[in-house]
């Protein structure tokens, strides 16, 4: 088949190898680095709480070893990868008979659901206000309206989102405030249960994409307008090709090469972007996870997500790399002239 | 200095100005000098604020509770905009809180750029295996998603001040400012004026700093202005969260502590919402200044604005004005250019690029279009396929195939004629072709674009166009990137007359080409017009070239056409003294003499002299030839020229005026 030739998938695939090595080696690193381990911080913890636990240091030193703490660091290194590969991260320190791993995995869907919707509008949209706004033919009406869609773009969406929780769900009260539902439904495939989810989505995804979607629009203009320039743009138009498919052929399908790259990054923000959103909307997915493992120091539930977080981000880059060059047939061409 | 090299072509390129004078510099743009002032002002807030404002006042139990802002009931006055559930004062909060988060968003993005700086040009420079590992290293830090790892890091080391907090934001500050840096470098190197620089023994220092800083300079400035929103972003995302340092205020932290005290529940809007209008203006602030500065980067980008701009403050357009068709009468013409002006409209006025041209090609003859780089004989052809780029335009004549004057046509109509009976053959073939899609596609579009065939009568079609051009087979389903310079001709040239068209401008068709290929793609061309009977204009500069292949010979000199001749008489006998002076310059091996060339215009293409457009340049120049403008007349069978020279009345004309 044309385009992926061996040197470019191991090249590629060496190169995702890489990105998790590294990352999930500086989640091993950091805490390590850090003064004191957590099995002492958490036993200190107790004490403060308790006021006084008799034979502190036999407890630490048990726990030690029940975490594996004890052995020598490279051991330890060694064993954490076992671990990583699969996906065993022990318990949850903080809610201690529940596995670290279905933690995660319970909250995965609702983040995955709700940033799946959320990027892909941001994404559509703003590709599409972006292409026309850096075509030429664009009827004027359309150029005159379109910079508007990019009101929000300079502001961080956590913030958008404080003030649409403050304005629709406080002062209208059109629409909840937080979480993912209602405690008064019934989880599952019933109707009053999808209505009441999507209910609570909506501002979360209002917040993600209207403040995101100017971030694409721009890049695209800015794509588009490049591609305007070519010599193949104006070719296409001497050709007396319809200006839909000169658009589309022409245009897009060459400026929105690059932001296709910029999407797969995006991917793997799925997962993370969502931190701050799902802190203020308290919605359950992996960011809020996160975010309270980290404040109740639950180290185990912190390095699932983490490394999860990684995973996903290296592997939508690889997939992307691979499918590359079917969408751009000059990529493998060019890699290998180097 | 390099920042003011512009390419020769001034006419079909109108200047992008890199400033001729102060007030023209492309640093006073709009939307970055609004963003910078709106910055400057936050920061002024917070530098100036503690000689007003008791900030001793931003800590607990210094005023009531809860109290609203001055405006509001129950406000004090003491404290204008109210107090928090701890009683500190919000103004004193803001003003210490503003300073120190632009603080930690320099410092972090300042840090990364020099990071990036430094790696990105030893990787662009020195290349080779240092290259190959700054760029691994920079390409997976893109891909850790840095807000995660942030947070991760933020949970296990103590970040007791806003210094800390920088320095661990600039870890993920590099990886941008070294894929910028290294790339620019790798653009920059290759310019002629950094091989010069090279060549005459500059350090890589020296080149670096004076050669390349200075053309980087608009997209460092704009990577490190989003740096610093981006690093500010990520500072106040950690502090909404809890994780920033506690004890120094910050906007984030006071959102965090409104947050969890319920403040949006309690409508304590006073307490969570001006920290978050300050971020707004902030990142409002950076956010102009980095689209400004991406448009000062970015021609490009300035002209699409600027040309749209003045299409808005002009209105409509006004008609072009028609021709009243007359005096052309050639009745074998299968195209006819009749008194066309083609304008530029530049921010520093109009470039006249085609002044009356007129001239018609004949049924089935090549007719040459030549003269120096930036006459305007590519906005003459660009002009006949009604495809003039803003914010140039076509403002009077007009452009007639079968009687069909083009200029007058648009939308359906105009597409309708479009390659069915007007073809080309573009100057960069290297670029004329879709990247992305296989030639048979290319091929395809351009014939269903005007005939309805089906799919195997429209296969069999390409590939015997490919043929007609000596290509193999195969190349339908090839990608340009494919293909060789030479291929890639011979691909336009077969998709030139796939709908067998009346006429083809070949502009420039083997500029590109080494000197063998431009024997291969011209033989190419001459025997697709001897078998299709096609007319043609070929426009080039190379007059060797042009002898060999074109039957009649038009010259062209800034915007004005001053001679029209068959090519034999045009060589054997030239009488317009700039097309002497384009034939004395062909070279010749068998002999050598000096080359009697006077380079480039000699006026102003807004500002044309009156009378004789050579006259500058012209050694026969006389009085006449300042005051009246030549008329192109035939002097000779056949033989047409722009210049009094031949002309035995001009004396007496000249006088007849006087008296």
């Amino acid at each position: 088949m044309r385009g992926l030739t061996k040197e470019y998938v191991l090249q590629r695939f060496l190169m995702y190898l890489l990105t998790i090595w590294l990352g999930s080696t500086l989640i091993f690193v950091i805490p390590r680095l850090a003064p004191g381990d957590p099995v002492s911080e958490m036993v200190g913890r107790l004490s403060l709480d308790a006021g006084y636990i008799e034979n502190a240091d036999k407890l630490i030193a048990s726990w030690k070893a029940r975490f594996g703490l004890d052995a020598p660091i490279h051991v330890q290194y060694f064993r954490y990868w076992g671990n990583v590969f699969r996906l065993n991260f022990g318990y949850s320190l903080s809610h201690f008979p529940t596995e670290a791993w279905s933690m995660v995995s319970r909250a995965l869907p609702w983040s995955l659901g709700l940033l799946t919707v959320a990027t892909v509008l941001s994404f559509s949209i703003g590709v599409t206000v972006g292409s026309l706004m850096g075509w030429r033919r664009t009827p004027r009406w359309l150029q005159m309206i379109l910079p508007s869609s990019l009101a929000f773009t300079a502001i961080p969406y956590f913030m958008f989102g404080i003030m649409l929780i403050y304005l629709v769900a406080f002062e209208l009260d059109w629409l909840p405030a937080t979480g993912a539902y209602s405690r008064r439904v019934d989880p599952g495939w019933n109707l009053p249960f999808i209505k009441n989810m999507l209910s609570h989505a909506i501002l979360p995804v209002v917040s993600i994409v209207l403040t995101s979607m100017g971030g694409w629009a721009l890049g695209m203009r800015g794509l588009m307008i490049s591609v305007n320039n070519e010599d193949y743009f104006l070719l296409a138009q001497v050709k007396g090709l319809s200006p839909a498919r000169i658009f589309f052929r022409y245009g897009v399908r060459n400026a929105i090469l690059p932001a296709l790259t910029a999407l797969a990054l995006g991917l793997g923000g799925l997962i993370s972007g969502s931190i701050l959103v799902e802190f203020i909307f308290a919605y359950p997915g992996t960011g809020y996870t996160l975010y309270q493992a980290i404040i109740s120091q639950d180290y185990t539930v912190t390095q699932a997500i983490a490394n999860l977080i990684i995973l996903v981000t290296a592997t939508s880059v690889f997939l992307l790399d691979l499918l590359y060059p079917f969408i751009d047939p000059r990529i493998t061409y060019k890699r290998t002239m180097r | 200095m390099a920042v003011g090299q512009r390419t020769p072509d001034d006419a079909s390129a109108p200047a992008q100005g890199w400033g001729l004078n102060t007030w023209d510099s492309p640093w006073l743009n709009f939307k970055f000098l609004l963003g910078a002032g709106i910055v400057l002002l936050i920061l002024l807030f917070g530098l100036v604020g503690p000689f007003f404002w008791d900030t001793d006042l931003a800590y607990t139990g210094a005023g009531p509770l809860n109290k609203p802002p001055v405006w509001a009931e129950g406000g004090l006055p003491e404290h204008p905009l109210g107090t928090e559930s701890n009683g500190r004062d919000m103004l004193a909060q803001l003003i210490l809180a503003t300073p120190s988060s632009l603080k930690v968003g320099f410092l972090a993005a300042i840090i990364g750029m020099g990071i990036g700086m430094a790696l990105g040009s030893v990787a662009g420079y020195v290349g080779g295996w240092w290259d190959h590992v700054i760029r691994t290293l920079s390409d997976s830090a893109v891909t850790i998603p840095a807000l995660v790892v942030l947070v991760v890091i933020a949970s296990y080391v103590q970040m007791t001040d806003t210094t800390a907090m920088a320095l661990i934001l600039a870890l993920f500050a590099w990886p941008g400012p070294t894929r910028l840096v290294r790339s620019q470098v790798l653009t920059l190197r290759e310019r002629s004026y950094v091989r010069m620089a090279h060549l005459s023994g500059a350090s890589a220092l020296e080149i670096m700093f004076v050669e390349m800083l200075p053309n980087m300079l608009p997209w460092l400035a704009a990577s490190l202005t989003g740096g610093i929103s981006a690093a500010i972003l990520g500072a106040t995302g950690l502090e909404v969260l809890g994780l920033g340092p506690t004890r120094v205020p910050s906007l984030g932290l006071i959102i965090n502590q409104a947050t969890t005290n319920a403040a949006l529940v309690r409508g304590l809007v006073w307490w969570w919402l001006p920290p978050i209008i300050i971020l707004m203006v902030i990142f409002v602030g950076f956010f102009l200044m980095t689209i400004g500065l991406d448009e000062i980067a970015n021609p490009r980008i300035r002209q699409f604005s600027s040309t749209r701009r003045e299409r808005t403050a002009a209105g409509e357009l006004p008609p072009v004005e028609p021709v009243e068709d007359g005096t052309a009468g050639e009745e074998e013409a299968a195209l006819e250019v009749d008194d066309l002006h083609v304008h530029y409209f530049t921010p520093r006025g109009e470039v006249i690029a085609a002044n009356g041209v007129n001239f018609s090609v004949r049924k089935g003859e090549i007719l040459g279009l030549v003269g120096e780089s930036g006459c305007g004989k590519t906005t003459v052809a660009m002009a006949i396929l009604q495809v003039v780029q803003p914010p140039g335009r076509i403002v009077q004549g007009a452009v007639r195939i079968e009687e069909r004057d083009l200029v007058s046509l648009s939308g359906r109509d105009l597409r309708r004629v479009r390659w069915r009976d007007l073809a080309l053959v573009p100057q960069g073939a290297m670029n004329s072709l879709n990247p992305v899609t296989p030639i048979r596609e290319q091929m395809a579009d351009a014939i269903l674009a005007h005939e309805n065939i089906g799919r195997a009568e429209l296969e069999q079609r390409i590939l015997n166009l490919l043929n007609d051009v000596g290509l193999p087979e195969r190349v339908i389903d090839m990608f340009p990137h494919e293909l060789s310079g030479g291929m890639k001709q011979r691909v336009c040239i077969a998709m030139s007359i796939a709908l067998n068209p009346q006429v083809i401008i070949a502009d420039e068709p083997t500029s590109a080409l080494d000197v063998v290929v431009q024997r291969v793609v011209a033989q190419t061309l001459l025997e697709v017009k001897e078998r299709l009977g096609v007319s043609m204009v070929m426009i080039g500069h190379d007059m060797g070239l042009q002898a060999q292949l074109v039957d009649r010979i038009a010259v062209m000199y800034a915007g004005n056409l001053v001679e029209v001749a068959p090519v034999e008489s045009a060589f054997a006998e030239p009488l317009h003294p700039y097309t002497q002076l384009l034939i004395e310059s062909i070279p010749s091996i068998r002999e050598r003499k000096p080359l009697n060339v006077t380079e480039g215009l000699t006026h102003d293409l807004r500002d044309p002299p009156p009378g004789c457009i050579f006259q500058f340049r012209c050694k026969h120049v006389e009085r006449i030839c300042r005051e009246r403008r030549p008329e192109l007349v035939e002097r000779d069978d056949d033989h047409l020229v722009a210049c009094w020279l031949y002309e035995p009345e001009r004396h007496s004309l000249i006088e007849l005026e006087e008296a």
